[in-house]
């Protein structure tokens, strides 16, 4: 008996089609795994079965009797519960308050029973009480918690909802391996007692351990429903890819080998930090350096610990021969870095200013200037304008008025009026349009030609093959393999993203 | 949106409409009101309010909720420590300007400290400060005889200095035009509002975020302690809690001069319009025989009025 059932559910942000196609079939008594890169669908499929995205089209069955959910609350009360990724969980309340949230026992109608809170806590803590660790306890604050202590509070809270159906979307990402082992035993009980779980990891040793059924989803699409003892993980990395991933990348873009010309721009020898641990690389002038993987495995955090907003612990970086530790961007950037980040409204755009200031800030610092003169700042901001292609119609109309495209580019052209020497590039093309995707990417290729060294990170693997001359992947927090010359397939940037740290 | 009403929705157009009106209703009130003695003695009080009100207005662009609840006891501060320093006495006026200045540059220096450093909000730490500066006022006053304001100071500020205005009229002009240079035409200035509209972004072109910060609330404390200096030589001696009205008011003006109280947007000649347009207000309010406690509620009310208008409205549409 199939415990949920999707057919054909689909669903569009504006004109994007997140998800054209999905069907899922989760039987009773099994850990099925939802897999696929980022963008393909999978999330906006979760979303549709905890009642959090309203499906456009499509039917789901529930113990094959149709349902709709209308929300989260609807959802709960379907028998549906979720342990979310990006976490949930009220910091400035206790553990057991956190499990009980969604339900909290109440007495008299109206008071908090705080017995019945505490034993219902009590009965989830104690199945991961030996491997919680240190500080942990029914009465310790969540927001005193380490991250993988959350992630567990997180896990207890999904599992107190005591849902016939659970979604765990990467509930594994910062525990421990004898913490793992706990959820997978605690799973295996689950299963044994006829409950649905659906389980998302990136962890290809994981999804054998645990899985039951893996389901592959592409580009919004279902392509296949399979038995994970029936089956390899090459093959299903294979259909994750689809038909090009064997394809080379060199054939549209990079050569693999840049004629050194002498010098490396920057080195990093055995740098860790908060969310890396010991990298080693160097970039020549004149190279663009991929940082591939899955996201969130260390990239961002490497580039911006070198741009210096957040601690080194050890290890070395040298930029042009000379020993560099930045412990600010200010230091960063008069060491001649630059720092492009994915995330415009955050990291760069200053919003409801005019366009010439959004420009200006780096010559300000590099120039340590005082007086800002419009007519000497507009002839240096032009031509950095130009070489983005920028459409504006005013250096002095508000950076608000320019599309997200536009505005990435102005954030780019700040770094071209004095040329830094490494560049940073931080999933910089996040949520802009294609022709200024390929400005951007003619761009940074000409800088690099003129001898920066460049660093870019993709989530886009498209643009990591299509550009860097070497590609690192990054899984766990450290690099696990360099993909030079022909290796630079498809198929070997998915393999190596996905297999154990 | 056509021109015309683009136009008639900046600040400092309505601000401007609205002064004229006020004048002509304090004229058609009290005959007289709208005199040149009258207005010459209004613009004086301005500059007062005006001179605290650009401190206020740097803080205020600076963003991450600033805003200076000190200024009030800074300027009583300044008051009293000038008349000591003075005491009657021209050549005491240097030396009083000097221990005014580092005096306010001190609070300013210490709130500045407690909102970067210790991350204390600027309304609980400004606010704090004020308490200490009232309480440090009554240890002052209670040993020592506050002083006199010296003859040429009182000149400065009552007398015409030249084209028949007073001194401390051109000395406002003055801060207005600097203020304008800073805020558009310097690095500093661009920065503070860099600052003001999105922190993050600034740390990550490198602007020195705290320091600007501690920068913002000394300017603001030496604005204050200007300001206090002045009200000395306008009033002839310190009394206690000379400045206490400021802390509203010196809001009220920049709030109505078009800044923004999330930061990041405004300047300073709307706030000047805005400071001319409630010393107005408050002439015709004690023209119609309405006491100091009636005028505080109505500036309290303005306020409220002019966040439900235009304050609040424009910082969550940004």
């Amino acid at each position: 008996m199939s415990k949920l059932r999707l057919n054909g559910v689909s669903k569009a942000y504006g004109a994007t089609l997140a998800l054209r196609r999905g069907d899922l079939d989760v039987a009773a008594g099994e850990v099925h795994v939802l897999m696929g890169s980022n963008g393909s669908g999978k999330s906006t499929l979760c979303k549709v079965i905890a009642g959090s995205v309203r499906p456009d089209g499509g039917q789901i069955l529930i113990n094959d009797k149709p349902v709709t959910i209308s929300g989260p609350q609807a959802a709960r009360v379907a028998g549906i519960g979720i342990f979310y990724q990006e976490l949930s969980l009220a910091s400035h309340r206790s553990v057991e308050e956190n499990i009980c949230l969604s339900a909290l026992p109440v007495k008299a109608g109206f008071f908090i029973d705080r017995r019945a809170l505490k034993a219902r806590a009590a009965r989830y803590i104690a199945l991961f009480a030996e491997v919680a660790g240190e500080g942990f306890h029914a009465e310790a604050l969540v927001g005193n918690l380490r991250a993988d202590q959350r992630q567990l509070v997180e896990i207890m809270k999904a599992l107190a909802s005591e849902a016939p159906i659970l979604i765990f979307d990467e509930p594994t990402s910062a525990l421990d391996r004898a913490q793992v082992d706990r959820f997978f035993e605690i799973l295996r009980g689950l299963k044994a007692q006829g409950r649905g779980v659906i389980f998302i990891s990136h962890r290809m040793d994981e999804i054998t351990a645990i899985g039951d059924r893996v389901t592959i989803i592409r580009d919004g699409e279902t392509i296949e429903t399979l038995k994970l003892s029936d089956t390899d993980p090459a093959t299903v990395i294979r259909l994750m890819v689809g038909g090009a991933s064997d394809m080379p990348a060199a054939r549209s873009s990079a050569p693999a080998v840049v004629e050194t010309r002498a010098k490396a721009a920057i080195s990093v020898r055995n740098l860790t930090g908060k969310g890396f641990r010991d990298v080693s690389f160097e970039v020549a002038r004149g190279e663009i350096l991929g940082l591939g993987g899955l996201h969130g495995q260390g990239q961002s955090a490497l580039l911006r610990a070198i741009f210096g907003t957040s601690a080194v612990t050890s290890g070395e970086v040298t930029i042009g021969g000379e020993r560099y530790n930045a412990k600010s961007p200010r230091d960063a950037i008069r060491r001649g870095c630059a720092y492009v980040s994915g995330d415009r409204g955050r990291d760069g755009v200053i919003s409801g200013r005019p366009i010439i200031e959004n420009v200006t800030p780096i010559h300000y610092l590099r120039d340590r200037l005082m007086i800002a003169r419009p007519s000497s700042l507009k002839n240096k901001a032009m031509p950095a304008l130009a070489a983005m292609h920028t459409k504006f119609a005013s250096l002095f109309h508000p950076i608000n008025s320019l599309s997200g495209g536009n505005q990435q580019k102005v954030i780019i052209a700040r770094w071209l009026i004095d040329r830094p020497d490494v560049l940073l590039l931080d999933d910089p093309t996040k949520g802009i349009d294609l022709s200024a995707k390929a400005d951007l990417f003619a761009l940074i290729r000409q800088l690099a030609a003129d001898g920066l060294g460049i660093l870019l990170y993709s989530s886009e693997d498209a643009e990591l093959l299509g550009n860097a001359n070497r590609i690192l992947v990054f899984n766990g927090g450290s690099v696990t393999r360099e993909l030079t010359g022909d290796d630079r397939t498809r198929y070997n940037l998915y393999q190596a993203a996905y297999e154990a740290a | 949106m056509t021109a015309v009403t683009t136009f008639f929705k900046q600040p400092l157009v309505v601000a401007l409409i609205l002064i004229v009106a006020l004048l002509y209703l304090g004229q058609s009130l009290s005959p007289g009101f709208a005199s040149a003695d009258q207005i010459l003695r209004l613009l004086i009080v301005a500059s007062l309010l005006g001179i605290v009100a650009a401190g206020q207005n740097v803080v205020i662009l600076g963003g991450r909720e600033g805003i200076d609840l000190s200024v009030g006891g800074i300027v009583s501060l300044s008051a009293i420590i000038a008349g000591n320093v003075m005491n009657g006495a021209d050549g005491g006026i240097l030396p009083a300007v000097l221990a005014c200045l580092a005096a306010g540059a001190f609070f300013g220096f210490l709130n500045g400290l407690g909102v970067t450093l210790l991350r204390i909000p600027p309304l609980v730490m400004t606010l704090g400060m004020l308490g200490v500066l009232q309480g440090l006022l009554v240890v002052i006053r209670q040993g020592i005889p506050s002083g006199r304001a010296a003859p040429g100071l009182s000149a400065f500020v009552t007398q015409p200095f030249a084209l028949g205005i007073p001194g401390i009229i051109w000395l406002w002009i003055a801060i207005g035009l600097l203020m304008a240079f800073m805020l558009n035409r310097t690095v500093f200035g661009h920065r503070i509002y860099a600052i003001g509209s999105n922190e993050h972004a600034a740390y990550m072109t490198g602007v020195p975020v705290r320091l600007m910060r501690v920068g913002l609330f000394m300017i603001s404390g030496m604005f204050a302690a200007i300001a206090g200096l002045c009200l000395l030589g306008y009033s002839g001696s310190s009394f206690a809690n000379v400045g206490e009205q400021y802390m509203l008011s010196s809001i009220i003006a920049v709030v109505f001069g078009g800044t923004s109280l999330a930061g990041g947007k405004g300047g300073y000649t709307g706030t000047m319009a805005g400071a001319l347009l409630l010393v107005i207000l408050q002439g015709i309010l004690t023209t119609v025989n309405i006491d100091e406690s009636g005028r505080q509620m109505v500036f309290g009310a303005t306020l409220l009025l002019l966040m439900l208008f235009y304050g609040r409205g424009r910082a969550m549409r940004a």
